[in-house]
C-alpha cells in the first residue's frame, strides 16, 4: 500500500519535471565539470607556500596593472579562514548547548511514557515539531533581522532549530526506557523526584549525551552555511568565494570543513564508545 | 492488631475477563502466607492487587489498615503505603546502569525525610544507610559486587540485589513472586533466610507465590490454594497434604478437559 503510493509519488515527480523542460544538464555539462574539477584540484592554501611571490596583472595591451605577492595574500587568507573557522566551532557549540538545555524540559513532557499533562504535552510536541520543521537558515534570516549580523544570531538559530531534533530524540531515549525499573524505584515509596533521577536519569543520561554529540556535529556543518546569511564564521568565506567565483578558495574552504567534522566525528565516537 | 490484608467481595478483571475473585481474605499482621497454584490460576494477579499495582474493580480492599479501594488514593498516600509494602516481582528490574549498591539503596529513598531526601537526588545517602546496603549484600554473599553495574550481573544475583533492596526498604508487608525461581540451592537457603530476615520483626507480614513446593514448611505457616481466579483451599502449613496439592494442579478430567 505505502509501496504504492511511494511509486506513484516518484513517478509523477519524474513525469512532470521532464514534461516541464526541468531534467536538463544544461548546455555543456562535461566542459563545465572539467573546468570546475580542475580548478577545484587545486586548493588556494597550496599558493601561501608554492604560490609566486610576483604575479603580474596586465591589461591586453601589456601595460603592467598590479603586482601581487600570492603567498602574502593566501596567509592572510588562511588566518581570516582560521578565524572563521574557531567562530563556526563557537556557534555549533554553543548553539548546540543551547538547544539541549531547551529541549531537555520539553521531552520530558513529550514522552509518552511519563503521563505529562496532556495540554502540555501536546504544546510540547507541537513546538518540538516546529523547531524541526524550520529550516536552520530561516531560523537564522529572521533572527539577524532582530538581533543583528553576528555570531548571536547563528548561536539562536542553531538553537532554535536543534532543539526540535535535540527534543525528538530525547523524547525517543526516554520512550525506550524500561518501565519495569522504574515501577520498581516507585514501588519503593519515592518521591517523584528521586524517581526521576535514580529511574530514569541513569538510563538516559549516557544516550543524551551520545544523541548531543551528534546533534552537535550536525550543527559544525550546519554552522558553515550560516555564514551566508550574515551570521558569521566560515560561510561568510564561502559566500565570497562562490559570488567571485574562486573555486580554488572554495576548495580550500571545503577541505577545512570535511577536516572539522570528521575530527569531530573521531572524538565523538571515542567518548560515545567510552559512555557504554 | 489490624489486619495486613483484608478483601471483601474483589473482583479483577482486565479486558472484560475476570482473573481473580475473592469474596473474603484476611491475613493478620506478623502471618506467614504462601500462595500454590497451577499457571494462571489468579497468583500473580492476587500479589500485584496486593501491591496496588493493579486495581480491583469491584469490592472492597484494605492493605496495613487502609483503604485502597474503592476509594481513589491522593499521590502522597499512595506513596505512604508503597514505602510500607515491599514488593518482590519477577520482571521487577534494576535500574541497569546503577551499581549493585546503588540499585540496594534505592530501596531506602522512601525513608529518606528532608535534607537527606534532597540529597538523595544527587545520590547521596547517610553513612549508616550506606553500611546497611552492604551487610544486605553481604548477607547475600554479593560482597564483592556492591561496584559492579546492575545490568553485568547474572539473573541470580539479580534477584538477590532486588531481594536487598526490599530488605533496604523495611516493609510491613512483603510479596513476592517466586523470589527463589532463578537460584542454585545454595543460592535458594541464603535468599529464603534473606526474606525470613526481612519479615521478621513485630507485626511483619510475608506473602510469597511459590512454584518450589519443598520450600513451603520455610516460608510459610498458612497455604492457599488457588486454581481459575479463585482460592480453593486455605489451610495451615502443617495441614496441606500431597492429594490437596494434587487436586489443585490437576483438577478432574470432567472440569476441564474436553
Amino acid at each position: 500500500m505505502w509501496v504504492l503510493l511511494y511509486g506513484v509519488l516518484v513517478t509523477a515527480s519524474v513525469a512532470t519535471l521532464a514534461s516541464a523542460g526541468d531534467l536538463s544538464l544544461g548546455r555543456h555539462p562535461w566542459d563545465n565539470l572539467l573546468k570546475t574539477a580542475a580548478e577545484f584540484a587545486r586548493p588556494s592554501a597550496l599558493d601561501a607556500w608554492f604560490g609566486p611571490e610576483r604575479l603580474e596583472y596586465r591589461s591586453d595591451d601589456g601595460t603592467l596593472l598590479r603586482v601581487e605577492n600570492r603567498r602574502e595574500v593566501e596567509a592572510a587568507f588562511l588566518h581570516a579562514l582560521a578565524r572563521a573557522s574557531w567562530v563556526t566551532l563557537q556557534i555549533a557549540t554553543l548553539g548546540s548547548l543551547l538547544a539541549a538545555l531547551l529541549a531537555l524540559p520539553l521531552a520530558m513532557l513529550a514522552a509518552r511514557n511519563l503521563h505529562a499533562p496532556r495540554p502540555l504535552a501536546l504544546a510540547a510536541r507541537a513546538v518540538l515539531g516546529t523547531a524541526r520543521a524550520v529550516h536552520t537558515l530561516v531560523f537564522g534570516l529572521i533572527l539577524v533581522g532582530i538581533v543583528g549580523l553576528g555570531p548571536t544570531a547563528g548561536v539562536l538559530a542553531i538553537a532554535l532549530h536543534s532543539m526540535g531534533t535535540c527534543g525528538k530524540l530525547f523524547a525517543e531515549s526516554i520512550e525506550s526506557l524500561d518501565m519495569a525499573a522504574v515501577d520498581a524505584v516507585r514501588a519503593s515509596g519515592a518521591a517523584p523526584g528521586q524517581v526521576f533521577f535514580h529511574g530514569v536519569w541513569p538510563t538516559v543520561l549516557p544516550q543524551f549525551v551520545s544523541h548531543h554529540l551528534y546533534v552537535w556535529e550536525f550543527n559544525i556543518r550546519d554552522s558553515t552555511i550560516l555564514g551566508l546569511i550574515g551570521a558569521g564564521g566560515l560561510g561568510l568565506l564561502i559566500n565570497e568565494a562562490v559570488s567571485l567565483f574562486q573555486w580554488s578558495r572554495l576548495a580550500t574552504l571545503l577541505l577545512v570543513v570535511v577536516a572539522l567534522v570528521m575530527a569531530f566525528d573521531a572524538v565523538s565516537r571515542r567518548i560515545r564508545e567510552a559512555l557504554l | 492488631m489490624t489486619p495486613a490484608v483484608q478483601l471483601d467481595g474483589v473482583q479483577v478483571a482486565v479486558a472484560g475477563r475476570v482473573l481473580l475473585q475473592v469474596p473474603h481474605l484476611v491475613v493478620q499482621a506478623g502471618e506467614r502466607v504462601a500462595i500454590v497454584g497451577p499457571n494462571g490460576a489468579g497468583k500473580s494477579t492476587l500479589l500485584k492487587l496486593l501491591s496496588t499495582g493493579l486495581p480491583a474493580h469491584r469490592g472492597q480492599v484494605q492493605l496495613l489498615g487502609r483503604g485502597v479501594a474503592p476509594q481513589r488514593l491522593k499521590a502522597a498516600e499512595r506513596r505512604a503505603l508503597r514505602r510500607d509494602i515491599g514488593v518482590l516481582m519477577q520482571g521487577l528490574h534494576l535500574v541497569p546502569r546503577l551499581s549493585a549498591r546503588s540499585n540496594v539503596l534505592v530501596g531506602a529513598l522512601g525513608r529518606l525525610r528532608g535534607a537527606d531526601a534532597w540529597r538523595s537526588l544527587l545520590h547521596r545517602y547517610p553513612l549508616a544507610l550506606v553500611d546497611e546496603a552492604d551487610q544486605a549484600l553481604a548477607a547475600l554473599g554479593l560482597q564483592d559486587l556492591a561496584h559492579t553495574r546492575a545490568d553485568r550481573l547474572s539473573g541470580g544475583e539479580r534477584q538477590k540485589v532486588a531481594l536487598a533492596r526490599v530488605q533496604l526498604q523495611g516493609p510491613q508487608l512483603l510479596l513476592a513472586d517466586e523470589p527463589t525461581s532463578a537460584l542454585d540451592p545454595a543460592a535458594t537457603t541464603q535468599v529464603c533466610n534473606a526474606l525470613l530476615a526481612a519479615a521478621s520483626g513485630p507485626g511483619r507480614t510475608l506473602v510469597t507465590v511459590l512454584h518450589d513446593l519443598t520450600l513451603l514448611p520455610h516460608l510459610a505457616t498458612r497455604v492457599l490454594g488457588m486454581a481459575q481466579g479463585r482460592v480453593q483451599w486455605d489451610q495451615p502449613c502443617t495441614d496441606v497434604t500431597p492429594a490437596l496439592l494434587q487436586q489443585l494442579y490437576e483438577p478432574g478430567p470432567a472440569k476441564n478437559h474436553h
